[in-house]
């Protein structure tokens, strides 16, 4: 999203209608942001109402260019308290009850915003968008694929319309393989993701259309077809390698990167993604990312001596949460390697590491599951 | 916390992108001071480089 949507011209005759914040949430000095304004996946984007310092408005993922522009009037619309419609006013509920944390009522806000929706009422889409997730982070898995199925057809062709469609088929695959509905559900909803992969004008960023194609290999994944499998990885990398040819900047073509390195992973030629990995690695020589997913590359090779060496560039480069991670993955490259003593130790940094983050980095689930893998160690 | 590294992995560019709107990074009190000086609303962009 940083390297097309924000770089995206169009947005210039924005710039006065807001201040803009860009905050790395692995950086320690944001620390006392994220306790104010707690970041649950990334990207997250805000509008914050300075006089009350609270969020207005909260949108967890990356949008396009119209989803962007639709969030600015949405916000602004909302620290403003501009008079609104039944259905606007339902949804900034539905907005604040989700940032509540208070699923159950969200859900009912986003119905009463759809029922009481005026014809082509412009924030339809994210209506839709919001109640699916909702239902999704309410475990209500048949109740989230199902609405998925209904709303659909008033969203499709839109990047909200991919957005009801994967969410929803991503809640079809979490049913039980008894659960009657399961089938039916997964078909339509496959159908439906399937379609938004493969329409050019629905505005989608890249990176959102290769998280569809993921999705669809995840559906072929639970129904045990491994050549259907091969033949959408197959599908993706050529559309991969096509946009990357087609960059126009070294950021561009980076955005990239990490669907190539996990489809040609996951094809079993994981080679073909060094030379990419090695360039980006040139152009951006103080980013940890490149070496990261060098690293990973060469594990799945299994030249796991090339894997720590690309680690330690990208130890040497990482600061505030994400050097856990790092530190997470090279510990399962000694584990590869055979070198249990040393997978340990380093575990037992990730963990150290981990527990000395300040408040808003600090993450209490993740370092119980760390501590729960070096106890099976 | 999974489904934070699941998101931040799809979500994978380096931090190097050239924005056309003025960001102010990784400072929060000063870009509360110029909204309120400003008195418009501040947009936030939490994102993480990997």
């Amino acid at each position: 999203m940083r390297a097309f949507v924000l770089t995206d011209s169009s947005l210039a005759r924005h710039a006065g209608q807001f201040v803009w914040l860009a905050v790395d949430i692995d950086d320690a000095a944001n620390s006392a942001f994220l306790v104010k304004f707690p970041v649950t996946g990334t990207p997250t984007l805000m509008v914050i109402d300075p006089r009350t310092e609270t969020v207005a408005l909260r949108y967890v993922g990356s949008a396009s260019v119209p989803q962007l522009e639709q969030l600015f009037r949405d916000g602004a619309d909302l620290v403003r308290g501009k008079q609104l419609s039944v259905a606007d006013e339902a949804l900034n509920r539905a907005d604040r009850l989700q940032n509540a944390n208070q699923t159950a009522e969200a859900i009912k806000a986003c119905e009463e915003a759809i029922s009481a929706a005026p014809k082509n009422w412009t924030r339809f889409g994210r209506a839709a968008e919001t109640l699916i997730a909702s239902l999704r982070h309410s475990r209500n898995y048949e109740g989230c694929a199902s609405r998925a199925v209904e709303l659909y057809p008033r969203v499709a062709g839109t990047a909200s319309g991919a957005g009801v469609a994967d969410r929803g088929l991503s809640c079809a695959l979490r049913l039980a393989d008894e659960q009657k509905s399961r089938a039916d559900l997964t078909a339509a909803l496959t159908k439906a993701v399937r379609e938004e992969a493969e329409n050019p004008k629905n505005g989608l960023i890249d990176g959102d259309r290769a998280a569809l194609y993921l999705s669809l290999i995840g559906e072929r994944r639970r129904a045990r077809d491994e050549a259907g499998m091969r033949s959408l990885r197959e599908e993706l990398a050529a559309l991969l390698e096509q946009r990357a040819a087609a960059a126009q900047t070294p950021a561009q073509r980076a955005s990239y990167d990490f669907y190539r390195a996990r489809v040609y992973r996951d094809l079993g030629q994981a080679e073909k993604s060094i030379p990419m990995l090695e360039q980006t690695e040139r152009d951006f020589p103080t980013d940890y990312v490149p070496p990261l997913w060098l690293s990973r590359a060469y594990s799945a090779m299994h030249k796991y001596d090339e894997a720590l060496a690309a680690s330690d560039r990208a130890l040497a480069r990482v600061s505030g949460g994400a050097r856990t991670m790092v530190l997470d993955l090279r510990s399962d490259l000694y584990t590869a390697r055979g070198d249990k003593a040393m997978a340990a130790q380093t575990l037992r940094d990730a963990i150290a590491f981990s527990e000395s983050l300040p408040p808003g980095q600090h993450d209490q689930p993740l370092i119980d599951s760390l501590k729960k893998k070096l106890e099976k160690m | 916390m999974k489904r934070l590294l699941i998101l931040l992995l799809l979500t994978a560019i380096p931090a190097f992108a050239k924005e056309v709107v003025p960001f102010i990074d990784d400072d929060y009190a000063k870009a509360l001071a110029q909204a309120k000086k400003k008195n418009v609303p501040i947009f936030v962009d939490a994102w993480a480089p990997w």
